[in-house]
């Protein structure tokens, strides 16, 4: 049996996986899965902390068909309380939306799938260089970018980071510096560097990553050359973490 | 061959099958006497085996102890025993006549004139080359008013002077005739037409030209107009001649004793033993009945090379070797080769029943094989893809090692065979890049051009067309294994000899099957065309060669016009609206028998009977009496005025197809109904293609008046019948139900005619179409041939049904249009339309269909299809694409990836639909099925379900169920049991690791007393299940390996050796390939227990 309540129903849109499993544990809800193409990871993790209450007999793992999952999430509204609800083994999610000023109660219930599926995960690695900087900035950087041309080169250095491209109409490139906002902390620029990297990566995939800007107002990216980018969105209980493949030379 | 599966079968080597009676001359080179001796017993027990019945069992081994001897005296009498047996010493040109049978009709010199050469073999297996000379290639023109005999001598000397042939005079023959032109009825009326005779073939190009420019204008006496003059009989110069002297294509000719000339040994001019010059005039052609519709023992060789190709690449001749050619040679009529042998670069153990022929080096080795070419002197060379890939491959290669003497493949002794590029496109067949090596005297049979031409196969590869026509598989070596093979032992090599001449046999046994040869054969008398004209040539010149033959009797000339493709299409035929639904009463087809061709000849339709109406007038013609307007407006004059030339060819087909039906039923020697059965489906073939020919408008005889009233007539029949059953068959008439036409298209009707039973639904059928007959002018007629029951019509063209011509048990399934038939998708697809077909027609089983659509579909979704099953094929046909599509992304990208392997122009492109990067387009997940195989890469079990599935299943089953049923169908509970795989490409699977997941609940195991293990702490109690549930998967698995393996020993026919085999057409090499990998998963699934059982 899970009862599990968040404060807040997250809206979680993924275009990049259809089927995937949630796995359930004491810590909380997991979610780790690839695109088809697998050129990226998305790994989520919402903490047992972030739900009040949370409850679990034992481990079960959810087969949700995603885009069954966002019609449902859909008919709630941002301020709703959501509590999630199923059996030890379990056929069904139920989702149950609470209105936080009326009195509206909405039951949903969504056909589980059993998925069979590997496991896959990225193990944890030291980054040369860490950026973190306004989630609306990357994402507006993203989209920009993705005008232009296919794939985005990111260069992290002393001075800043810049993100650049080229593509049949023209370049471009933007440069972010880094700086402090003492007011808002969160409109900052830092940059951690250990050493300078360069990176190519696939703008279609950034601007699907950058879906997520809504969860969390900062953004960090982890870079290391010849390994993977590390996108993550960090939440009050949890996070949102996206990996992607570096573009190697002219093909994919 | 199956060298295997016939061990004990002998083949014989001797190639000197005597079939005279007369003592064979003593050979020079023959140093063995005792030996000769007996080998002659043998050859004329041999000859009248072939002549009469197989030789028996006990013959078989008899030769078999002799073969050995022969193995063990070593093989130096073997090139003499290859050759054709002896010329008769007796033999005397004064007084015997030379018959033979004519296969190859070419255009030559002799003697510095141009003749005609006719190669051909005699009935006891002499080859002959015979020259026909002072034969005149001509053309007509109309005479001008005023045009006389006076004129004729002056008009010669203007056309000699226009044509500055130097020396030499250009026309031989200048005269007026009496003729007639094809196109239009003008009263019978003959009028002056001025035959030109040139004495070289190749001027009448260029008089034409001169001619139809207004160049030749003598005298002014032709009319001034814009378009120059017409010109009359625009024929190439075999087919004038074959015309002529009423010779068809492989047709028996012959010279009366002392007509003929032997050409002297020195000035022979090809290699053949009867070497003969003839005045046209002493040719006699025989028309093939009779005794003459036999086929002369002709010598055909079945070949294939195999060349050591580098790594990736496919064999270039620059560069990679050719390194064993295998050959069978068979006379026809005999079902077993007589000359079985591998030339081998380097050793080669030996081989049952086979001459193995070593040789040190590659160019020896060709030259050897050259050499056997010539001795063993093939009439028919066959093999699988031999014109593009064989020919071209060993010709090259010998200009590459500058070998001299080797490609003089031809009869003819100083013209080499060469390699040209030709193209041939027609409408029936698209467009095809082929190679062409000229063999003169030889005929070339290509199997893969034929099997391409007559069949349509999701492969063409030799192994998936002799799965479907013999039912029998071999090994498929990838060609990189070749040269690992090659570069192993004697008995490596031995191996891939064992190949090479299943190869060679292979293509030997699909002719017999298939019966090209025969067929082939029956359609070049039939049609009156050469033999290799039918493989290079289109539809076209058989209607012409028959329309000629005729006009020559009836003193018609045809004029040349110049091709004017017309944009307007005229209307086709006409389709009654389906009125669709599943229907569980008999449903009667009605069908006119030979539509098309029994209107033409019904309604006099022709060339010569076409009349303007002008000339009606002009000659008083009256409506209905002696001329009819057809649907279209066209007029034709009836059969009394004067009958069609086209009718007349129809009857004539049509006639020849009933005797030869007739006698196909009275004759008993099966080589006689081959040749039957051969003859009357040429004919059949013909007769239809009759109407194409008048409907194209590229093409050289185009008469849309024709055409467009064929199909007119059609259209307006079919009306007509539905509306004559529908009102005859009516409760008011005193019948039990009020009869429907369900559905109808261009030649047949699908009558309901209500009553639940078959009998009387049959009844019905019978008297309708004998009543619609009546209506309808001979000799239409409608002909009641089966019922459909139950029958489900789904749209225009697409219906399903079982097929009922008796009372007593339906005949088979029969379905149209609907996906079972089609090309375009996977196997999947077909397997499983035919079995909801089945279930629902034959078991009528609404709910067994549905349960096994559910279970296929969870199949799918849960990845245990077999891969062969999803493989979709696609001819690659041209290279410039507007749209981007699977198939060609794909070969593309195989290109890139493997040069070699890629597929090229006009082969099939297997591939798969994969699983692709969100929004990805469908082209953009193609891939190659092995490549699938070999990284696991997952199949977009959706698309299957949406895009190849859904469809077609949503077609069928919508008469049947509710709509809510078929939705339900595809998107049920059974859809949410999913299984990915994961891959071993892609960006991210270099920095991935794999978590184990828990066997029981699927948790992935990350607290370190689980990692490594099986299951989680939750599921423990449950480890005693799961593990026994892995062990039997395991088990199970390696079973299902196992006699996967095997059945792949057995189709290569080895127990003992590792199976190489990676044929893309065997399904049961997927499975093979899909089964190690899960043995080796679950193996891997197995060890986690281990860890689990330590703590």
């Amino acid at each position: 049996m899970l009862e599990a309540r968040l404060e807040q129903a997250g809206v979680l849109k993924k275009d990049l996986v259809q089927d995937c499993n949630f796995d359930c544990n004491d810590s909380g809800i997991a979610l780790q899965a690839m695109d088809n193409s697998h050129v990226a990871l998305v790994s989520m993790l919402l903490k047992a902390e972030g739900f009040s209450p949370y409850r679990l007999d034992r481990n079960v793992a959810l087969g949700i068909n995603l885009t069954s999952l966002t019609k449902i999430l859909r008919c709630a509204q941002n301020e709703d309380i959501l509590t999630l609800k199923t059996e030890d083994t379990p056929d069904t999610l139920s989702l149950v939306f609470e209105g936080a000023e009326n009195d509206r109660i909405s039951e949903y219930e969504i056909k589980l799938m059993d998925i069979d599926q590997e496991h896959l995960g990225i193990p944890e690695t030291e980054y040369a260089a860490a950026i973190s900087m306004p989630s609306a900035e990357f994402q507006r950087i993203c989209r920009d970018l993705s005008q232009l041309s296919e794939s985005v080169a990111i260069e992290a250095s002393k001075e800043g980071v810049k993100f650049s491209c080229s593509g049949d109409i023209g370049s471009g490139a933007v440069t972010l510096r880094q700086h402090n906002n003492v007011d808002k902390p969160e409109l900052s620029t830092k940059i951690e560097l250990t050493e300078p990297v360069a990176l190519t990566f696939s703008l279609k995939y950034l601007v699907n990553f950058c879906k997520a800007s809504a969860l969390s107002s900062t953004v960090t990216l982890s870079l290391s050359n010849e390994v993977p980018l590390l996108v993550e969105y960090a939440m009050g209980s949890g996070f949102v973490r996206f990996y992607l493949a570096p573009k190697i030379g002219e093909e994919e | 061959m199956a060298p295997v599966s016939k061990k004990r079968r002998m083949i014989v080597f001797d190639r000197n099958g005597k079939r005279q009676k007369d003592e064979p001359s003593e050979s020079d080179e023959d140093s063995n006497s005792h030996k000769k001796v007996k080998s002659e017993t043998r050859e004329q027990r041999l000859a009248r085996g072939s002549q009469h019945a197989p030789s028996s069992f006990e013959e078989d081994l008899g030769r078999l102890t002799e073969e050995v001897n022969e193995l063990k005296t070593g093989g130096q009498e073997q090139h003499q025993k290859w050759s054709r047996p002896d010329l008769p010493e007796s033999w005397d040109p004064k007084e015997e006549n030379l018959i033979f049978q004519q296969i190859e009709c070419d255009e030559g010199t002799f003697d510095r004139k141009t003749t005609i050469q006719l190669f051909g073999v005699t009935e006891a297996g002499h080859s002959v080359l015979l020259h026909v000379t002072d034969f005149y290639h001509y053309l007509y023109v109309a005479a001008p008013i005023g045009f006389t005999r006076q004129h004729l001598a002056g008009f010669r000397t203007f056309l000699e002077n226009k044509l500055q042939t130097g020396l030499e005079p250009a026309i031989a023959c200048v005269q007026i005739l009496l003729r007639q032109n094809l196109y239009g009825y003008t009263g019978n009326q003959l009028s002056p037409y001025i035959k030109i005779d040139v004495t070289d073939p190749k001027l009448i190009p260029r008089l034409r030209n001169l001619i139809e420019h207004g160049d030749a204008n003598y005298e002014n006496m032709w009319p001034a107009g814009d378009g120059g003059t017409k010109t009359y009989d625009a024929l190439q110069f075999v087919m004038r001649f074959m015309v002529d002297t009423k010779i068809s294509g492989m047709s028996w000719v012959e010279v009366p004793a002392g007509e003929y000339h032997l050409v002297d040994r020195r000035e022979k001019l090809s290699s053949c033993q009867i070497e003969a010059k003839v005045h046209v005039k002493d040719l006699i052609a025989h028309p093939s009945e009779g005794e003459y519709q036999k086929i002369a023992p002709l010598r055909i060789l079945s070949f294939d090379i195999e060349c050591a190709g580098r790594k990736g690449i496919f064999p270039e001749a620059h560069h990679d070797p050719v390194i064993q050619i295998a050959n069978m040679v068979t006379r026809y009529g005999e079902s077993k080769p007589f000359i079985k042998n591998v030339f081998t670069l380097g050793t080669c153990a030996s081989i049952v029943n086979t001459q193995v022929l070593q040789y040190v080096s590659e160019g020896k080795m060709l030259l050897g094989w050259s050499e056997f070419l010539r001795q063993a002197d093939p009439d028919v060379i066959i093999g699988y893809n031999i014109a593009n890939f064989d020919f071209p491959y060993l010709l090259d290669r010998a200009k590459h090692l500058k070998l001299v003497g080797f490609p003089y493949w031809t009869r003819l002794k100083n013209v080499k065979s060469e390699p040209k590029d030709s193209s041939f496109s027609s409408k029936q067949m698209g467009n095809r890049d082929t190679k062409a090596t000229n063999t003169d005297g030889r005929l070339q049979l290509d199997l893969l051009q034929l099997v391409q031409r007559d069949h349509q196969l999701r492969s063409y590869t030799l192994n998936s067309v002799s799965a479907h026509f013999l039912g029998e598989q071999k090994e498929d070596v990838h060609h990189s294994m070749i040269t690992e093979l090659h570069n192993g032992t004697a008995d490596s090599r031995r191996r891939l000899a064992v190949y090479c001449l299943k190869d060679a046999y292979l293509p030997q046994r699909l002719m017999d099957k298939l019966m090209c040869l025969i067929n082939y054969t029956e359609m070049a008398r039939v049609t009156g065309v050469p033999f290799n004209y039918l493989l290079s040539r289109g539809q076209q010149i058989k209607f012409i060669s028959q329309l000629y033959r005729k006009a020559k009797e009836q003193s018609l000339v045809v004029p040349n016009l110049p091709p004017q493709p017309s944009e307007d299409p005229y209307a086709g035929a006409t389709v009654i609206d389906p009125k669709k639904g599943y229907y569980d009463v008999p449903i009667a087809t009605l069908d006119f028998a030979s539509l098309y061709p029994s209107i033409m000849q019904a309604h006099n339709l022709c060339y010569t009977t076409l009349v303007r109406p002008e000339t009606c007038e002009r000659l008083g013609l009256q409506k209905d009496i002696d001329y009819e307007i057809t649907p279209t407006g066209d007029r034709f004059v009836k059969a009394h005025r004067r009958k069609g030339m086209v009718p007349l060819i129809l009857e004539a087909l049509l006639g020849a197809r009933k005797k030869a039906k007739a006698d196909l039923k009275n004759a008993t020697d099966p080589f006689e109904k081959a040749v039957l059965n051969g003859r009357q489906l040429a004919l059949k073939i013909s007769a239809n293609s009759v109407y194409g020919i008048t409907g194209a408008t590229v093409g050289k005889l185009p008469c849309l008046e024709i055409a467009s009233s064929v199909t007119g007539y059609g259209r307006g029949m079919i009306m007509q019948t539905k509306a004559e059953v529908e009102s005859r068959y009516t409760i008011a008439n005193g019948y039990t139900h009020d009869a429907m036409v369900i559905y109808g298209d261009t030649d047949s009707i699908m009558v309901k005619f209500g009553p639940k039973d078959l009998p009387t639904a049959m009844e019905l059928g019978k008297e309708a179409a004998e009543f619609v007959s009546q209506k309808f002018p001979t000799p239409i007629k409608l002909e009641f041939e089966k019922v459909y029951f139950p029958y489900l019509l789904i749209n225009k063209k697409r219906y399903a049904g079982l097929y009922w011509t008796n009372t007593e048990k339906h005949d088979k399934m029969d379905s149209k249009g609907i996906e079972t038939v089609r090309r375009d998708n996977c196997m999947l697809v077909q397997v499983c339309i035919e079995t909801v077909l089945r279930k629902l027609l034959i078991d009528q089983d609404v709910e067994g269909a549905q349960t096994y659509v559910k279970d296929l579909i969870s199949d799918l979704l849960q990845n245990r299809i077999d891969m062969s099953q999803l493989v979709i094929t696609k001819a690659l046909t041209k290279n410039d694409y507007t749209a981007k599509q699977a198939h060609v992304e794909l070969a593309e990208r195989m290109r890139k990836r493997d040069a070699g392997s890629a597929p090229t122009l006009g082969d099939r492109v297997a591939y798969v639909i994969v699983k692709g990067a969100g929004g990805a387009k469908n082209y953009e997940k193609s891939e190659d099925p092995i490549f699938v195989l070999e990284n696991s890469v997952p199949i977009d079990t959706k698309y299957y379900l949406e895009n190849q599935l859904a469809k077609p299943l949503g077609r069928i089953f919508e008469p049947v169920i509710t709509d809510a049923g078929v939705k339900k169908l595809l998107n049920g509970d059974h859809t949410r049991t999913i299984s990915v795989s994961a891959p071993m490409v892609g960006g991210l699977m270099k920095f991935a690791k794999k978590t184990e997941t828990c066997m029981g609940c699927k948790i992935p195991l990350t607290k370190k007393e689980e990692v490594g293990g099986a299951v989680c702490s939750d599921c423990k109690s449950r480890f005693g299940e799961l593990y026994q549930k892995t062990v039997t998967k395991v088990s199970e698995l390696e079973v299902k390996f196992g006699r996967l393996w095997t059945q792949c020993q057995r189709c290569q026919g080895s127990l003992h050796c590792e199976v190489i085999c990676s044929s893309r057409d065997c399904p049961i090499f997927y499975m093979r390939m899909k089964a190690k990998k899960d043995v080796v998963d679950a193996g891997k699934d197995l060890r986690r227990f281990d860890v689990d059982i330590s703590w």
